[in-house]
Parts: C-alpha cells; sequence; structure tokens
C-alpha cells in the first residue's frame, strides 16, 4: 500500500485507474480502513473512473497521534493528500465520521470538488447522537476495544446481515482489534468534544450533493440528514431501502448505482439539486434507479385518515348531555390526505 | 505498525501446539518483565507531592500491574528450561533498559522529564502489548492462563486512561508535533519488542 509521509504523519492510501480520468475520494467510517472500499474501486474504475481511497489518520495503516488529534485536521490532511498526489478536483463519497469530514472538506476546500456523496452521516450532534457517542466512548474507555467492537455491528447492520455472518464475525473483530488501536479511536471519539455544528456553514456547500440515509439508520437517522439536505440547496435526499447505517457494507450494489446514477448526472449536465427526497430503488438492475417517496420522510409510520362509521349503524344518541369535548379533526386527516413535509430551506 | 502476520503466526503456532508450558513461560516471562518496569515507575510516583486526584489513579495502577505479575506468575505452567529465561531476557532488554534510565537517581518523583518518560512508556505496553489476537478459537476459554491473559489485557485498557488523560494535560506549553515525536519514540521502541516477541511465540 503506498504511503505519503507528511512531516512526522504518515498517510497510506490505493489509488486505482489511470491518471486523467475523474477521480472519487472515498472516506470511511470509525473502526473502518480504505481496504473496505476495493470492491468499489472494481466498480468504477472499469467505467472509466480513478479510485481513491486512504486510511484517515487514527485508522487502519496510517499514522495513529497518540496525544491528540483535531477533527478539522482530517479536511486538511485530504486536501495535502490531493496536493500530493497531483488531483486538483475530486468527487467525494463519504460514510458516517468520513461524512463529517467530506461535509468540513466541502465547506472550506469545495473548490476542489465535482461533487459530494455524504451517507449515514451528520452535521451537528442530535442530543441522541451526543449520548450515544458518549455511552459508545465509555463503553471503550471502561470495557475496552472489543466492546465497542461488539457493539457496533448490531448498530451499523441488520438481523439478516448478522444471522448470514454471524460465523466470519470473530475473524472480523481479531482483524478489526488489531488493525485498531483503543487510544486512537478514542482520540478520534473525543474530537467531538470541541466539534462545531457544521450546519451553519452547510449552505456554503455549492457542488451537487446526494445525502442517503439508510432507511432503519437509527444510529444516524432521518433528522441528521433533513439537517443537510433542508440547507445544502444543491442537494438531493435518496433512502436506502431497509438499511441500517452501513449500508456501503451490506448493500453494496445499491450503493454503488446510486453513486453511478448521480455522477453521470453530475458529468453530463443532468444533475438537479432541488433538495428533494427519493427512495433508492432495491433492485441495483432496474431501469428506475430513484422512486418517488409517498408521505411524510421523516416518520416511520404514515398516518391515514380514521375510517369514519357510517352514520346508519351509530348507536343511538342518548339524552344525558355530557361535558367531555371531542378534538377536532386535523386538517391532514379531515382531507384523507397523509401528511407530507414542506421543504424547507 | 506491526505486521498483522505476525499475530496470525503466533495465533497458529498456538493453536497446532497448545499453551504449553514452554509457550506460557515465554509469554510470562516477557509480559512479567515488561509490567515490573511500570509497576516500578508508579509505586515510586505515588509519593510525588500536590498529584491531586492522580494520584489514587496511580497508586491503583500500581496495585493493579502488581496483581497482574502475580496472576501471570501463578496461573503458568512454568517450563524448566532456563534457555527461555535468557532468551526473554534479551528480547526485553530495550525496555528494561527505559526502565532502568526512567529511574535513575533521583528518580521520576523529583525529575519531571523521567516521570514523563514513564507515563509515556506505560502508555505504550499497555496500548500496545496485545495478547487477545494470539489466542486460537480453540482454546480452552476457562483455562486460567487463558483467563488471565483476558483480565490483564481488558485491564490495560482501563489503566492506560490513566496515561492518555495526562499525556493530554502534562506539558501543553509544549507544540503538540514536539510531545507527539516524543511519544512516538517509546511506541516505536515497545512495537519493535512486541514484534520480536511475537515471532519468537511463533518459532517451532
Amino acid at each position: 500500500m503506498p504511503t505519503v509521509q507528511f512531516g512526522h504523519q504518515q498517510v497510506h492510501y490505493e489509488l486505482a485507474g489511470e491518471p486523467g480520468r475523474p477521480v472519487i475520494t472515498f472516506l470511511n467510517g470509525l473502526t473502518q480502513n480504505a481496504n473496505l472500499w476495493k470492491s468499489y474501486a472494481e466498480y468504477f474504475v472499469p467505467r472509466g473512473y480513478r479510485v481513491l481511497a486512504y486510511d484517515m489518520l487514527g485508522q487502519g495503516r496510517s499514522s495513529k497521534p497518540i496525544i491528540d488529534i483535531p477533527l478539522a485536521d482530517h479536511a486538511d490532511m485530504l486536501a495535502r493528500l490531493l496536493d500530493e498526489l497531483k488531483i486538483d478536483k475530486t468527487h467525494l463519497a463519504s460514510i458516517s465520521f468520513g461524512g463529517i469530514i467530506a461535509l468540513d472538506f466541502a465547506i472550506r476546500h469545495g473548490k476542489r470538488q465535482h461533487s459530494l456523496v455524504a451517507m449515514s452521516t451528520f452535521a451537528e450532534l442530535t442530543p441522541q447522537l451526543e449520548f450515544l457517542g458518549a455511552v459508545m466512548t465509555q463503553g471503550l474507555t471502561d470495557v475496552g476495544l472489543p466492546y465497542l467492537q461488539s457493539m457496533l455491528y448490531p448498530m451499523n447492520m441488520s438481523s439478516a446481515w448478522i444471522a448470514a455472518n454471524r460465523a466470519r464475525i470473530p475473524a472480523m473483530k481479531r482483524a478489526g482489534y488489531i488493525g485498531n488501536d483503543g487510544y486512537a479511536m478514542q482520540n478520534l471519539m473525543e474530537s467531538f468534544v470541541a466539534f462545531k455544528p457544521l450546519t451553519p456553514d452547510l449552505h456554503k456547500i455549492k457542488v451537487p450533493t446526494l445525502i442517503m440515509n439508510g432507511e432503519f439508520d437509527f444510529f444516524t437517522p432521518r433528522e441528521c440528514h433533513e439537517v443537510i439536505r433542508s440547507k445544502i440547496a444543491n442537494s438531493r435526499l435518496v433512502i436506502v431501502q431497509h438499511a441500517y447505517h452501513a449500508f456501503t457494507l451490506e448493500m453494496p450494489a445499491v450503493t454503488m448505482r446510486q453513486i453511478e446514477v448521480f455522477l453521470d448526472q453530475v458529468s453530463t449536465g443532468n444533475w438537479k439539486g432541488d433538495q428533494s427526497v427519493w427512495i433508492a430503488n432495491d433492485d441495483p438492475t432496474a431501469a428506475e434507479p430513484w422512486l418517488p417517496i409517498a408521505g411524510d420522510w421523516m416518520r416511520a409510520v404514515q398516518v391515514a385518515a380514521p375510517a369514519i362509521v357510517p352514520a346508519a349503524r351509530r348507536p343511538p344518541r342518548t339524552t344525558a348531555k355530557t361535558s367531555v369535548k371531542v378534538p377536532a379533526k386535523t386538517a391532514v386527516a379531515a382531507a384523507g390526505k397523509t401528511a407530507t413535509r414542506k421543504k424547507t430551506s | 505498525m506491526i505486521d498483522p502476520a505476525r499475530f496470525d503466526q503466533a495465533r497458529d503456532r498456538i493453536a497446532a501446539a497448545g499453551f504449553t508450558p514452554e509457550i506460557q513461560s515465554k509469554i510470562a516471562l516477557v509480559l512479567s518483565a515488561a509490567k515490573s518496569g511500570n509497576l516500578m515507575f508508579h509505586a515510586n510516583l505515588q509519593w510525588m507531592p500536590n498529584l491531586g486526584v492522580v494520584q489514587q489513579f496511580i497508586i491503583s495502577q500500581s496495585a493493579r500491574e502488581l496483581e497482574a505479575v502475580t496472576l501471570l506468575a501463578r496461573t503458568t505452567h512454568w517450563a524448566s528450561d532456563p534457555k527461555l529465561a535468557m532468551e526473554a531476557n534479551r528480547i526485553v532488554a530495550p525496555l528494561v533498559a527505559a526502565w532502568s534510565q526512567i529511574m535513575l537517581p533521583p528518580g521520576p518523583m523529583l525529575n519531571p522529564q523521567a516521570a514523563y518518560r514513564g507515563i509515556s512508556l506505560g502508555h505504550a505496553q499497555l496500548a500496545r502489548i496485545r495478547l487477545l489476537a494470539v489466542i486460537p478459537e480453540n482454546a480452552d476459554p476457562f483455562d486460567p492462563f487463558v483467563v488471565a491473559l483476558g483480565r490483564i489485557e481488558q485491564e490495560n485498557g482501563r489503566m492506560l486512561q490513566t496515561q492518555i488523560r495526562l499525556l493530554k494535560s502534562v506539558g501543553e506549553d509544549i507544540p503538540l508535533a514536539e510531545r507527539e515525536a516524543l511519544v512516538e519514540q517509546d511506541q516505536e521502541l515497545v512495537d519493535a519488542v512486541f514484534s520480536e516477541f511475537l515471532a519468537w511465540l511463533a518459532a517451532p
């Protein structure tokens, strides 16, 4: 794996595809590494792209600062890596922790981007995320790295994936245990203590932006992606059906198709960043990659109008008067429609 | 970074041979030597004045390192081959030398530079000497030696918090990059020792 040295720190990277082609840079999440994008390189290189993946500082085979690593350093390091590799502009695709870095990069180094794909990520810590992060850090410090690893499988993957891969999980955990360091993971997690919300600066992101969120992602739920969608004018939100947090690993075919369609639209000038919301087609070979959404995408259930009891079957009224007030029908229910959310900007 | 293949080779050797007295002795000798250095350091440092809340964590680490060394001594099926002790001494010599330097008079209690170095070396040991990954899947999870290794490693992660907090807060007037470079030297020292130790474990 090639390495670039920046002062005292080194960054390991993988760059596949011929020079001169448009570059897609992939950024991974916590406890992951560049190697997990290998199948993405195998998919996009034959389609005319150059694919760059690298281990962020604190992960994989890159340097793991022992004392501290400020969050902003990651985006700056990416800019320096692109300089070193003589890549002027790139498409940036990112997930989870990498998504935050990609948003930060897009805000501060946006001129070096063709487009942005932000998956399973957030621009600010919701109270739920803040508490989850604290519990994860406590698990790491009080119990250990194996505990955090065990915690992340059910948080990231579906029951179906866990059931299908149950026998492989111990070996995967062992490889992760060897490749990661608890203190480095702790530094990355504790860097959020000084994290300032990116939300006030999201409007500075002008590049075409595809936001992707798993339908059942309870780690970074819809509200996190809704913030990003509502603040980036040139964006669209695509919800990946049946997916949890780490759908890039669990549903690579669907994810690759979505990214491919997006990049095609960007490169041909057909992209429409209108802050609309779509559903990713479960079938990556289907002609229509994005399906329209019905109802309120922020809800897990869609509320229909109550069934009206026919007048003839109503029980006879009693003459006694009651002081109980019957609540008026809501406007939505009265209209017999499912609630929909207006676009906010 | 330690080559992951080193872990695999050591694990495969243990999977094939089992936790023989020879393998247990190798582990116990090297681990005890490293932990004795950190124990000696903390046993001294706990008397430093004005430590405040840090003092109780240093006392605790001193006690836990003593517990780890005792656990190893009591759960290991010792091999009688004296060559094992000689080879263990050779492998672990750079660590013993580093701890000896830290403990030179006037000692870390009165020498802030030695104290910082001790915290840094302790961090490297607790963070990088990791044996869970060499325990094969076919090992008896209730074997006292296997249980001791698991407990020691879990405790290492907890003890490490003291070093993590101190390294972040001590010497803040020195630029971060300089402090990183200092601490990384100790990690490289420990990595070299541990890497050689894994190769020794993997050897027939």
